[in-house]
Protein backbone atom coordinates (compact mmCIF):
# COMPACT_ATOMS: atom_id res chain seq x y z
CA UNK A 1 0.00 0.00 0.00
CA UNK A 2 2.69 2.50 1.02
CA UNK A 3 4.68 1.50 -2.05
CA UNK A 4 1.65 2.24 -4.22
CA UNK A 5 1.37 5.72 -2.73
CA UNK A 6 5.04 6.39 -3.48
CA UNK A 7 4.55 5.08 -6.99
CA UNK A 8 1.60 7.44 -7.56
CA UNK A 9 3.65 10.44 -6.43
CA UNK A 10 6.45 9.54 -8.86
CA UNK A 11 3.89 8.99 -11.61
CA UNK A 12 2.33 12.39 -10.99
CA UNK A 13 5.64 14.24 -11.37
CA UNK A 14 6.59 12.16 -14.37
CA UNK A 15 3.33 13.06 -16.19
CA UNK A 16 3.76 16.72 -15.25
CA UNK A 17 7.30 16.77 -16.64
CA UNK A 18 6.31 14.90 -19.81
CA UNK A 19 3.49 17.40 -20.40
CA UNK A 20 5.84 20.29 -19.80
CA UNK A 21 8.60 19.06 -22.10
CA UNK A 22 6.34 17.25 -24.59
CA UNK A 23 9.17 15.79 -26.64
CA UNK A 24 10.54 12.26 -27.20
CA UNK A 25 13.22 12.86 -24.52
CA UNK A 26 10.59 12.44 -21.76
CA UNK A 27 7.94 9.95 -22.94
CA UNK A 28 4.65 9.50 -21.07
CA UNK A 29 4.72 6.85 -18.36
CA UNK A 30 1.94 4.75 -19.92
CA UNK A 31 3.91 4.54 -23.18
CA UNK A 32 6.97 3.32 -21.27
CA UNK A 33 4.96 0.77 -19.27
CA UNK A 34 3.19 -0.50 -22.40
CA UNK A 35 6.56 -0.89 -24.09
CA UNK A 36 7.95 -2.62 -21.03
CA UNK A 37 5.08 -5.10 -20.90
CA UNK A 38 5.31 -5.78 -24.64
CA UNK A 39 9.08 -6.22 -24.51
CA UNK A 40 8.83 -8.54 -21.48
CA UNK A 41 7.83 -11.31 -23.82
CA UNK A 42 10.42 -11.09 -26.60
CA UNK A 43 13.20 -8.94 -25.16
CA UNK A 44 15.56 -10.33 -22.56
CA UNK A 45 14.36 -8.08 -19.76
CA UNK A 46 14.26 -10.86 -17.21
CA UNK A 47 17.83 -11.75 -18.17
CA UNK A 48 18.97 -8.14 -17.79
CA UNK A 49 17.29 -7.99 -14.38
CA UNK A 50 18.75 -11.31 -13.35
CA UNK A 51 22.30 -10.37 -14.33
CA UNK A 52 22.06 -7.03 -12.52
CA UNK A 53 20.62 -8.70 -9.44
CA UNK A 54 23.35 -11.32 -9.45
CA UNK A 55 26.13 -8.70 -9.66
CA UNK A 56 24.68 -6.61 -6.83
CA UNK A 57 24.12 -9.64 -4.66
CA UNK A 58 27.64 -10.98 -5.18
CA UNK A 59 29.17 -7.52 -4.72
CA UNK A 60 27.31 -7.09 -1.43
CA UNK A 61 28.22 -10.56 -0.19
CA UNK A 62 31.90 -10.07 -1.01
CA UNK A 63 31.86 -6.60 0.62
CA UNK A 64 30.27 -7.96 3.82
CA UNK A 65 32.69 -10.90 3.93
CA UNK A 66 35.49 -8.36 4.31
CA UNK A 67 33.62 -5.56 6.09
CA UNK A 68 32.28 -7.63 9.01
CA UNK A 69 35.63 -8.97 10.27
CA UNK A 70 37.36 -5.63 9.57
CA UNK A 71 34.68 -3.61 11.36
CA UNK A 72 34.73 -6.06 14.29
CA UNK A 73 38.51 -5.97 14.60
CA UNK A 74 38.79 -2.18 14.29
CA UNK A 75 35.93 -1.66 16.75
CA UNK A 76 37.40 -4.06 19.32
CA UNK A 77 41.15 -3.48 19.11
CA UNK A 78 42.18 0.08 19.97
CA UNK A 79 45.56 -0.17 18.30
CA UNK A 80 44.03 -1.30 15.00
CA UNK A 81 41.50 1.52 15.30
CA UNK A 82 44.28 4.08 15.62
CA UNK A 83 46.07 2.81 12.53
CA UNK A 84 43.22 1.73 10.27
CA UNK A 85 40.49 4.31 10.89
CA UNK A 86 42.52 7.17 9.40
CA UNK A 87 43.41 4.88 6.49
CA UNK A 88 39.72 4.19 5.90
CA UNK A 89 38.89 7.90 6.07
CA UNK A 90 41.59 8.54 3.49
CA UNK A 91 40.43 5.85 1.07
CA UNK A 92 36.67 6.19 1.54
CA UNK A 93 36.23 9.47 -0.42
CA UNK A 94 38.35 8.32 -3.38
CA UNK A 95 36.22 7.95 -6.51
CA UNK A 96 36.59 4.20 -6.90
CA UNK A 97 34.97 4.33 -10.35
CA UNK A 98 38.01 6.26 -11.52
CA UNK A 99 40.00 3.09 -10.92
CA UNK A 100 37.76 1.14 -13.27
CA UNK A 101 40.60 0.60 -15.81
CA UNK A 102 42.71 -0.90 -13.03
CA UNK A 103 39.91 -3.27 -12.05
CA UNK A 104 39.44 -4.21 -15.70
CA UNK A 105 43.13 -4.99 -16.16
CA UNK A 106 43.35 -6.94 -12.88
CA UNK A 107 40.04 -8.83 -12.98
CA UNK A 108 39.14 -8.91 -16.68
CA UNK A 109 36.21 -7.23 -18.36
CA UNK A 110 33.66 -9.86 -17.32
CA UNK A 111 31.48 -10.18 -14.23
CA UNK A 112 34.37 -10.34 -11.79
CA UNK A 113 35.56 -6.77 -12.29
CA UNK A 114 31.98 -5.48 -11.95
CA UNK A 115 31.38 -7.44 -8.76
CA UNK A 116 34.66 -6.34 -7.23
CA UNK A 117 34.03 -2.71 -8.10
CA UNK A 118 30.67 -2.84 -6.29
CA UNK A 119 32.25 -4.71 -3.38
CA UNK A 120 35.06 -2.19 -2.96
CA UNK A 121 32.63 0.72 -2.95
CA UNK A 122 30.27 -0.87 -0.41
CA UNK A 123 33.13 -2.07 1.80
CA UNK A 124 33.97 1.37 3.24
CA UNK A 125 30.58 2.55 4.51
CA UNK A 126 29.78 -0.99 5.73
CA UNK A 127 33.06 -1.29 7.67
CA UNK A 128 32.60 2.11 9.32
CA UNK A 129 29.00 1.36 10.34
CA UNK A 130 30.00 -1.98 11.83
CA UNK A 131 33.00 -0.42 13.62
CA UNK A 132 30.74 2.19 15.20
CA UNK A 133 28.24 -0.50 16.15
CA UNK A 134 30.93 -2.45 17.99
CA UNK A 135 32.15 0.68 19.77
CA UNK A 136 28.66 1.51 20.96
CA UNK A 137 27.96 -1.81 22.66
CA UNK A 138 26.97 -0.86 26.25
CA UNK A 139 29.85 -1.60 28.62
CA UNK A 140 27.30 -3.10 31.02
CA UNK A 141 26.91 -6.06 28.67
CA UNK A 142 30.67 -6.58 28.48
CA UNK A 143 30.89 -6.38 32.29
CA UNK A 144 28.12 -8.94 32.49
CA UNK A 145 30.08 -11.21 30.16
CA UNK A 146 33.13 -10.85 32.38
CA UNK A 147 31.21 -11.47 35.59
CA UNK A 148 29.66 -14.63 34.16
CA UNK A 149 32.95 -15.86 32.71
CA UNK A 150 31.90 -15.96 29.06
CA UNK A 151 34.58 -17.20 26.70
CA UNK A 152 35.70 -14.77 23.99
CA UNK A 153 33.82 -16.89 21.50
CA UNK A 154 30.63 -16.56 23.56
CA UNK A 155 31.18 -12.80 23.87
CA UNK A 156 31.32 -12.69 20.09
CA UNK A 157 28.25 -14.84 19.42
CA UNK A 158 26.06 -13.81 22.37
CA UNK A 159 26.86 -10.12 22.76
CA UNK A 160 28.83 -8.53 19.93
CA UNK A 161 27.19 -10.20 16.94
CA UNK A 162 23.56 -9.56 18.05
CA UNK A 163 24.50 -5.96 18.89
CA UNK A 164 25.90 -5.22 15.44
CA UNK A 165 23.33 -7.18 13.43
CA UNK A 166 20.88 -4.24 13.19
CA UNK A 167 23.85 -2.11 12.08
CA UNK A 168 24.61 -4.50 9.27
CA UNK A 169 21.05 -4.18 8.02
CA UNK A 170 21.11 -0.39 8.15
CA UNK A 171 24.45 -0.36 6.34
CA UNK A 172 22.87 -2.59 3.67
CA UNK A 173 19.99 -0.14 3.28
CA UNK A 174 22.43 2.73 2.88
CA UNK A 175 24.57 0.91 0.34
CA UNK A 176 21.75 -0.39 -1.89
CA UNK A 177 21.42 3.05 -3.51
CA UNK A 178 25.16 3.36 -3.97
CA UNK A 179 25.53 -0.11 -5.40
CA UNK A 180 22.74 0.45 -7.92
CA UNK A 181 24.41 3.56 -9.33
CA UNK A 182 27.78 1.79 -9.44
CA UNK A 183 26.14 -1.19 -11.09
CA UNK A 184 24.83 1.10 -13.82
CA UNK A 185 28.29 2.45 -14.58
CA UNK A 186 29.92 -0.97 -14.45
CA UNK A 187 27.37 -2.40 -16.88
CA UNK A 188 28.01 0.23 -19.49
CA UNK A 189 31.25 -1.40 -20.58
CA UNK A 190 31.82 -4.79 -22.15
CA UNK A 191 28.33 -6.07 -21.30
CA UNK A 192 25.60 -7.72 -23.30
CA UNK A 193 23.33 -8.25 -20.31
CA UNK A 194 22.31 -6.05 -17.40
CA UNK A 195 20.07 -3.06 -16.87
CA UNK A 196 22.96 -0.60 -17.27
CA UNK A 197 23.60 -2.13 -20.67
CA UNK A 198 19.91 -1.88 -21.73
CA UNK A 199 19.69 1.74 -20.68
CA UNK A 200 22.89 2.77 -22.45
CA UNK A 201 22.11 0.70 -25.55
CA UNK A 202 18.69 2.30 -25.92
CA UNK A 203 20.18 5.70 -25.30
CA UNK A 204 22.74 5.27 -28.05
CA UNK A 205 20.00 4.13 -30.42
CA UNK A 206 17.85 7.11 -29.38
CA UNK A 207 15.13 4.70 -28.23
CA UNK A 208 14.02 6.80 -25.28
CA UNK A 209 10.98 4.69 -24.48
CA UNK A 210 13.27 1.66 -24.14
CA UNK A 211 15.75 3.69 -22.11
CA UNK A 212 13.07 4.68 -19.62
CA UNK A 213 11.91 1.08 -19.52
CA UNK A 214 15.40 0.14 -18.31
CA UNK A 215 15.37 2.93 -15.74
CA UNK A 216 12.00 1.73 -14.41
CA UNK A 217 13.37 -1.79 -14.10
CA UNK A 218 16.45 -0.48 -12.28
CA UNK A 219 14.27 1.34 -9.77
CA UNK A 220 12.09 -1.76 -9.36
CA UNK A 221 15.23 -3.75 -8.64
CA UNK A 222 16.14 -1.23 -5.93
CA UNK A 223 12.67 -1.48 -4.43
CA UNK A 224 12.87 -5.26 -4.50
CA UNK A 225 16.21 -5.17 -2.70
CA UNK A 226 14.83 -2.87 0.01
CA UNK A 227 11.84 -5.17 0.55
CA UNK A 228 14.12 -8.21 0.75
CA UNK A 229 16.39 -6.48 3.30
CA UNK A 230 13.39 -5.44 5.44
CA UNK A 231 11.86 -8.92 5.35
CA UNK A 232 15.11 -10.68 6.20
CA UNK A 233 15.67 -8.25 9.07
CA UNK A 234 12.19 -8.90 10.47
CA UNK A 235 12.90 -12.60 10.23
CA UNK A 236 16.32 -12.46 11.91
CA UNK A 237 15.52 -9.82 14.54
CA UNK A 238 11.97 -10.08 15.92
CA UNK A 239 10.45 -6.73 16.93
CA UNK A 240 10.29 -7.77 20.61
CA UNK A 241 14.01 -8.58 20.60
CA UNK A 242 15.09 -4.97 20.12
CA UNK B 1 34.21 -19.41 51.99
CA UNK B 2 35.37 -15.87 51.43
CA UNK B 3 38.37 -14.10 52.92
CA UNK B 4 39.19 -10.49 52.21
CA UNK B 5 42.45 -9.13 53.65
CA UNK B 6 43.14 -5.41 53.80
CA UNK B 7 41.70 -4.82 50.35
CA UNK B 8 41.97 -1.54 48.49
CA UNK B 9 40.56 -0.50 45.11
CA UNK B 10 41.66 2.63 43.29
CA UNK B 11 40.45 4.29 40.11
CA UNK B 12 43.55 6.18 39.06
CA UNK B 13 44.30 8.64 41.84
CA UNK B 14 40.87 8.17 43.41
CA UNK B 15 40.52 5.53 46.14
CA UNK B 16 37.15 3.72 46.09
CA UNK B 17 37.77 2.07 49.46
CA UNK B 18 40.70 0.83 51.49
CA UNK B 19 41.61 -1.31 54.52
CA UNK B 20 38.64 -3.62 54.13
CA UNK B 21 38.85 -7.07 55.66
CA UNK B 22 36.16 -9.68 56.02
CA UNK B 23 35.79 -13.40 56.57
CA UNK B 24 32.57 -15.14 55.60
CA UNK B 25 31.78 -18.73 56.59
CA UNK B 26 29.93 -21.11 54.28
CA UNK B 27 26.19 -20.42 54.28
CA UNK B 28 26.55 -17.13 56.09
CA UNK B 29 24.32 -14.22 55.10
CA UNK B 30 25.99 -10.86 55.37
CA UNK B 31 24.63 -7.40 54.61
CA UNK B 32 26.92 -4.51 53.89
CA UNK B 33 25.45 -1.04 54.37
CA UNK B 34 27.01 2.32 53.86
CA UNK B 35 26.42 5.72 52.34
CA UNK B 36 26.54 6.06 48.57
CA UNK B 37 30.10 6.44 47.35
CA UNK B 38 31.65 4.44 50.19
CA UNK B 39 32.83 1.76 47.77
CA UNK B 40 30.18 -0.93 48.30
CA UNK B 41 29.70 -1.69 44.62
CA UNK B 42 33.45 -1.55 43.99
CA UNK B 43 33.90 -4.12 46.75
CA UNK B 44 31.46 -6.52 45.10
CA UNK B 45 33.03 -5.94 41.68
CA UNK B 46 36.44 -6.69 43.15
CA UNK B 47 35.17 -9.94 44.66
CA UNK B 48 33.57 -10.90 41.32
CA UNK B 49 36.87 -10.18 39.56
CA UNK B 50 35.62 -7.17 37.58
CA UNK B 51 38.02 -4.82 39.36
CA UNK B 52 41.54 -5.57 40.42
CA UNK B 53 42.83 -4.75 43.87
CA UNK B 54 45.58 -2.22 44.27
CA UNK B 55 46.39 -3.73 47.64
CA UNK B 56 45.41 -6.75 49.76
CA UNK B 57 43.86 -10.01 48.68
CA UNK B 58 40.54 -11.76 48.11
CA UNK B 59 40.25 -15.54 48.32
CA UNK B 60 37.11 -17.42 47.34
CA UNK B 61 36.74 -21.11 48.08
CA UNK B 62 36.36 -22.82 44.70
CA UNK B 63 37.80 -19.86 42.82
CA UNK B 64 36.13 -16.91 41.15
CA UNK B 65 33.85 -19.12 39.04
CA UNK B 66 32.20 -20.23 42.30
CA UNK B 67 30.77 -16.75 42.78
CA UNK B 68 27.89 -15.09 40.98
CA UNK B 69 27.10 -11.38 40.92
CA UNK B 70 23.61 -9.96 40.51
CA UNK B 71 23.91 -6.41 39.22
CA UNK B 72 21.99 -3.36 40.31
CA UNK B 73 20.28 -3.23 36.91
CA UNK B 74 18.95 -6.46 35.44
CA UNK B 75 21.24 -6.29 32.37
CA UNK B 76 19.16 -8.80 30.44
CA UNK B 77 20.18 -9.12 26.81
CA UNK B 78 17.22 -7.81 24.76
CA UNK B 79 17.89 -10.18 21.85
CA UNK B 80 17.69 -13.34 23.94
CA UNK B 81 14.55 -15.01 25.20
CA UNK B 82 14.10 -15.20 28.96
CA UNK B 83 15.33 -18.77 29.27
CA UNK B 84 18.34 -18.05 27.03
CA UNK B 85 19.20 -15.07 29.21
CA UNK B 86 19.21 -17.36 32.24
CA UNK B 87 21.46 -19.82 30.38
CA UNK B 88 23.93 -17.11 29.37
CA UNK B 89 27.39 -18.59 28.92
CA UNK B 90 26.21 -22.13 29.66
CA UNK B 91 25.53 -25.04 27.35
CA UNK B 92 22.19 -26.60 26.37
CA UNK B 93 22.49 -29.04 29.28
CA UNK B 94 21.65 -26.18 31.63
CA UNK B 95 18.23 -25.59 30.05
CA UNK B 96 16.35 -27.90 32.37
CA UNK B 97 17.75 -26.30 35.51
CA UNK B 98 17.20 -22.82 34.05
CA UNK B 99 13.53 -23.65 33.51
CA UNK B 100 13.27 -25.04 37.02
CA UNK B 101 14.70 -21.80 38.45
CA UNK B 102 12.36 -19.71 36.31
CA UNK B 103 9.49 -21.71 37.75
CA UNK B 104 10.85 -21.05 41.22
CA UNK B 105 10.83 -17.28 40.68
CA UNK B 106 7.31 -17.56 39.24
CA UNK B 107 8.21 -17.01 35.59
CA UNK B 108 8.04 -20.54 34.19
CA UNK B 109 5.31 -19.49 31.77
CA UNK B 110 7.36 -16.54 30.46
CA UNK B 111 10.44 -18.50 29.47
CA UNK B 112 9.96 -17.86 25.74
CA UNK B 113 9.18 -14.15 26.12
CA UNK B 114 11.70 -11.42 25.40
CA UNK B 115 12.89 -9.10 28.21
CA UNK B 116 11.05 -6.16 26.58
CA UNK B 117 7.79 -7.95 27.31
CA UNK B 118 8.44 -8.20 31.07
CA UNK B 119 7.86 -5.74 33.90
CA UNK B 120 10.75 -4.38 35.98
CA UNK B 121 10.09 -6.88 38.78
CA UNK B 122 9.92 -9.80 36.36
CA UNK B 123 13.16 -8.75 34.70
CA UNK B 124 14.89 -8.62 38.07
CA UNK B 125 13.62 -12.14 38.82
CA UNK B 126 15.09 -13.38 35.55
CA UNK B 127 18.39 -11.77 36.53
CA UNK B 128 18.15 -13.59 39.86
CA UNK B 129 17.56 -16.92 38.11
CA UNK B 130 20.55 -16.16 35.88
CA UNK B 131 22.80 -15.63 38.89
CA UNK B 132 21.60 -18.87 40.52
CA UNK B 133 21.75 -21.18 37.50
CA UNK B 134 25.51 -21.63 37.86
CA UNK B 135 24.93 -23.05 41.35
CA UNK B 136 27.30 -20.55 42.98
CA UNK B 137 28.74 -21.09 46.43
CA UNK B 138 28.88 -17.34 46.91
CA UNK B 139 26.10 -15.01 45.77
CA UNK B 140 26.78 -11.29 45.53
CA UNK B 141 23.81 -8.92 45.33
CA UNK B 142 24.40 -5.29 44.43
CA UNK B 143 21.32 -3.35 45.60
CA UNK B 144 19.24 -5.73 43.52
CA UNK B 145 15.87 -4.33 44.52
CA UNK B 146 16.55 -0.60 44.37
CA UNK B 147 14.37 -0.10 41.30
CA UNK B 148 11.41 -2.16 42.51
CA UNK B 149 8.23 -1.25 44.35
CA UNK B 150 7.98 -2.21 47.99
CA UNK B 151 5.70 -5.26 47.66
CA UNK B 152 7.76 -6.82 44.88
CA UNK B 153 10.94 -6.02 46.76
CA UNK B 154 9.77 -7.75 49.95
CA UNK B 155 8.58 -10.85 48.12
CA UNK B 156 11.86 -11.18 46.25
CA UNK B 157 13.85 -10.71 49.45
CA UNK B 158 11.87 -13.54 51.06
CA UNK B 159 12.38 -15.80 48.06
CA UNK B 160 16.11 -15.22 47.85
CA UNK B 161 16.55 -15.71 51.56
CA UNK B 162 14.69 -19.02 51.49
CA UNK B 163 16.60 -20.27 48.45
CA UNK B 164 19.99 -19.29 49.81
CA UNK B 165 19.25 -20.94 53.17
CA UNK B 166 18.12 -24.27 51.72
CA UNK B 167 21.09 -24.45 49.36
CA UNK B 168 23.73 -23.39 51.86
CA UNK B 169 24.88 -20.49 49.68
CA UNK B 170 26.99 -17.74 51.19
CA UNK B 171 25.24 -14.42 50.61
CA UNK B 172 26.71 -10.95 50.44
CA UNK B 173 24.16 -8.17 49.99
CA UNK B 174 25.19 -4.61 49.43
CA UNK B 175 22.51 -2.01 50.08
CA UNK B 176 21.93 1.50 51.34
CA UNK B 177 18.63 0.49 52.93
CA UNK B 178 19.15 -0.40 56.57
CA UNK B 179 15.78 -2.12 56.66
CA UNK B 180 16.78 -4.38 53.77
CA UNK B 181 20.18 -5.05 55.34
CA UNK B 182 18.61 -6.12 58.63
CA UNK B 183 16.07 -8.31 56.89
CA UNK B 184 18.55 -10.06 54.60
CA UNK B 185 21.62 -10.39 56.79
CA UNK B 186 22.46 -12.41 59.84
CA UNK B 187 25.48 -10.20 60.16
CA UNK B 188 25.53 -6.51 59.30
CA UNK B 189 28.62 -4.61 58.34
CA UNK B 190 28.73 -0.86 58.08
CA UNK B 191 31.26 0.16 55.46
CA UNK B 192 33.06 3.45 54.96
CA UNK B 193 35.74 4.45 52.49
CA UNK B 194 38.35 3.61 55.13
CA UNK B 195 37.03 0.09 55.68
CA UNK B 196 34.69 -1.56 58.12
CA UNK B 197 33.36 0.85 60.76
CA UNK B 198 30.83 -1.23 62.65
CA UNK B 199 29.73 -4.83 62.78
CA UNK B 200 26.96 -6.71 64.52
CA UNK B 201 25.63 -10.25 64.48
CA UNK B 202 22.50 -9.17 66.29
CA UNK B 203 20.90 -6.75 63.81
CA UNK B 204 17.39 -6.69 65.23
CA UNK B 205 18.58 -5.63 68.65
CA UNK B 206 21.14 -3.17 67.49
CA UNK B 207 19.06 -1.51 64.80
CA UNK B 208 19.54 1.93 66.31
CA UNK B 209 23.31 1.46 66.52
CA UNK B 210 23.48 0.46 62.85
CA UNK B 211 21.50 3.54 61.91
CA UNK B 212 23.70 5.92 63.81
CA UNK B 213 26.81 4.30 62.36
CA UNK B 214 25.58 4.69 58.82
CA UNK B 215 24.85 8.29 59.69
CA UNK B 216 21.08 8.07 59.35
CA UNK B 217 18.57 9.87 61.53
CA UNK B 218 17.84 8.16 64.81
CA UNK B 219 14.81 5.92 64.42
CA UNK B 220 12.77 8.08 66.75
CA UNK B 221 13.58 11.18 64.77
CA UNK B 222 12.74 9.51 61.47
CA UNK B 223 9.40 8.20 62.72
CA UNK B 224 8.51 11.64 63.96
CA UNK B 225 9.59 13.04 60.62
CA UNK B 226 7.48 10.54 58.70
CA UNK B 227 4.41 11.12 60.87
CA UNK B 228 4.85 14.85 60.56
CA UNK B 229 5.17 14.55 56.81
CA UNK B 230 2.03 12.48 56.41
CA UNK B 231 -0.16 14.90 58.29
Amino acid sequence: MRYLRGFLVVLFFWYALALLVSGPIIPYPHVVFAHLLASMIEAKNHLHLLFSFYRILMGTVVALLFAIPSGLAIGRVKRLDRVLSPTLYLLYPLPKIAFLPVFMVLFGIGDLSKIILIAVIIFFPATLTIRDGVKQIPFQYLELAQAYHLTSRQVLTDIIWPSILPRIFSSLRITVGISLSVLFVSETYASTYGLGYTIMNNWVMANYVGMYGGIVLLSLLGLLLYIVIDKVEQLVIPAQAK
Amino acid sequence: MLTICDAQVCYGAHTAFSHFSLHAKRGEMISIVGKSGCGKTSLLYAIAGLLSLSQGSITIEGGSTNCSLMFQQDRLLPWKKVVENVMLGLGPESREYAQLLLGLVGLGHRRNSYPSQLSGGERQRVALARSLVRKPGLLLLDEPFASLDEQTRERLQEEIKAYVKTHGITLLVVTHSIKEAVFMGERIIVMTKQGLSYETANPYHEYEDIRSNVGAFSLEKELRFQLGGSR
